[in-house]
């Protein structure tokens, strides 16, 4: 089945569907100013401009300030233990391969936490879309380093200055084979919100990674002054998203520069893991009656 | 050809009936009372109390203007389908999230709505230059000054406004309390 058919496939018959149909009633209790708000904001204007209905997608989350996200939208939702988010909806989108899936958390979540899952979710090329809102801080517990705070960085778990390089998570799934990687930032919402489209309509494992700056525990270049100061897109430096070496020459500005847009996108993608596994439940149900298999378990 | 503003995405502004402006105009003045009620809420739940009378008060106003505009709207066009659709645009007139802060002062809350109104001015300015249906020109140019005067009154209510404080409110915010 090709995933990027079932996100049409639900395209609403009814009234075109609006941002605000994508919240729910809850009111987001992060801190004012927090880049999490566009986050959200640019979330449910991507799933208005894909017009899938909130009932045909989860949100999947595991913990963290940002993983609050499942609450705040009218889809269904899952949030679960800290860093497993991508291992729930990884059995999510098999077990219902028809919903949409978004996850969204932070780096300590994703990278720390939940670093091998990140790395299995992408080898597998799970048809999800796995949004990280990347604060380089953990902020929920108060500020101590995460794992993509800069070197240097002084936090109450780094008193003196973080002894430790940040890890570069845009060059880590491009090595990784992924099909989709994109950047974007709660400053340029536009941008954020078309980059999340493109990932929700990519059939396969897309990743997005937003520089969401944490107002009261994130560092001074982090903050959104400083990042519309720096911001360029890749468009405006002429980067071809369909070239993977190019990409990861200039994922490697992480931490340095702030480039977003889409670095890498598979112009032609492999079949999902989803796919393969229908494939294979179909050439099992062809080839080998229920009884014969129970049959060869019965033998082991 | 997409000759919109950056901010507007999918609208050819050069083919922009009068229909299709007015409900722009319309989503454009239900986005900003949208933020202004969600930056209501961020400040009520943070204990700043004079900043979310404030932006109760731009709620208001931007209602007030999406009401008058939808009622000319209905008037000239019933309830002809609308091509504009919310998803299109972005932070016209509504202040940038990141323009919040818990325990902000009035001073602070005013001047976030004064860079809203000036970014509104800004956006039909910019899209006058692209639009050539003379009614539709019509149209910007008279929200365009109405912004303009938007901005004006702001400031009125700015030269009104207290002084911040010496000491930010923010600097009280979180200490640690000495427990006998």
């Amino acid at each position: 089945m090709n995933e990027a058919v079932s996100v049409t496939e639900h395209a609403g018959a009814a009234a075109p569907l609006s941002a605000k149909d994508y919240k729910s009633d809850y009111k987001p209790i992060w801190c004012p100013g927090c880049g999490d708000y566009s986050v959200l904001g640019s979330i449910t204007k991507a799933f208005a401009l894909v017009q899938v209905r909130p009932e045909n997608i989860a949100v999947v989350s595991g913990i963290g300030c940002s993983s609050r996200i499942p609450a705040y939208t009218a889809c269904y939702g899952f949030h679960g233990v800290h860093g497993r988010s991508l291992a729930a909806a990884t059995g999510l989108k098999v077990a219902r391969p028809d919903l949409t899936v978004l996850v969204a958390g932070g780096d300590g979540d994703g990278y720390s936490i939940g670093g091998n899952h990140f790395l299995h979710a992408c080898r597998r090329n799970v048809d999800l879309t796995y949004i990280v809102m990347d604060n380089q801080i953990y902020g929920l517990t108060k500020g101590q380093l995460s794992p993509t705070s800069p070197r240097g960085l002084h936090t109450v778990t780094s008193e003196f200055g973080s002894l430790e390089n940040p890890i570069n998570p845009l060059l880590l799934l491009l090595a990784y084979g992924a099909g989709f990687v994109a950047q974007g930032t709660p400053v340029d919402m536009p941008g954020l919100a078309q980059i999340i489209e493109a990932a929700i309509r990519f059939p396969g494992f897309s990743f997005v990674n937003v520089q969401s700056p944490c107002v009261t525990y994130g560092h001074e270049e982090q903050q959104a002054k400083a990042q519309k100061g720096k911001l360029k897109t890749l468009a405006s430096l002429g980067h071809d998203p369909s070239d993977r070496l190019a990409a990861m020459a200039l994922a490697q500005s992480y931490g340095t520069e702030l480039h977003t847009g889409i670095f890498y996108q598979d112009p032609n993608p492999p079949p999902t893991y989803t796919s393969l596994v229908a494939d294979r439940q179909q050439a099992l149900a062809d080839g080998l009656p229920r009884e014969r298999v129970l049959e060869l378990f019965a033998k082991r | 050809m997409d000759t919109s503003p950056s901010n507007i995405r999918g609208l050819d502004f050069a083919r922009l009936t009068l229909q299709d402006a007015l409900d722009l105009a319309v989503l454009i003045e239900e986005e900003a009372r949208e933020r202004y009620e969600e930056f209501t809420h961020q400040m009520e739940q943070h204990r700043t109390a004079d900043a979310a009378r404030f932006f109760r008060f731009m709620q208001g106003n931007e209602e007030k203007h999406r009401e008058a505009l939808a009622s000319r709207r209905k008037e000239l066009f019933g309830d002809a389908p609308s091509r504009v659709t919310p998803a299109m645009l972005f932070d016209v007139e509504a202040p940038e999230y990141d323009e919040a802060r818990a325990f902000m002062t009035v001073r602070e809350a005013l001047m976030s709505a004064l860079r809203a109104e000036e970014k509104a001015a800004a956006f039909f300015a910019a899209a006058l230059e692209h639009v050539a249906d003379p009614d539709v020109r019509a149209l910007f140019s008279e929200l365009h000054e109405e912004e303009i005067e938007h901005q004006r009154l702001v400031r009125v209510h700015l030269d009104k406004a207290p002084p911040d404080p010496d000491v930010h409110p923010s600097e009280f915010a979180d200490e640690p309390v000495e427990i006998d």
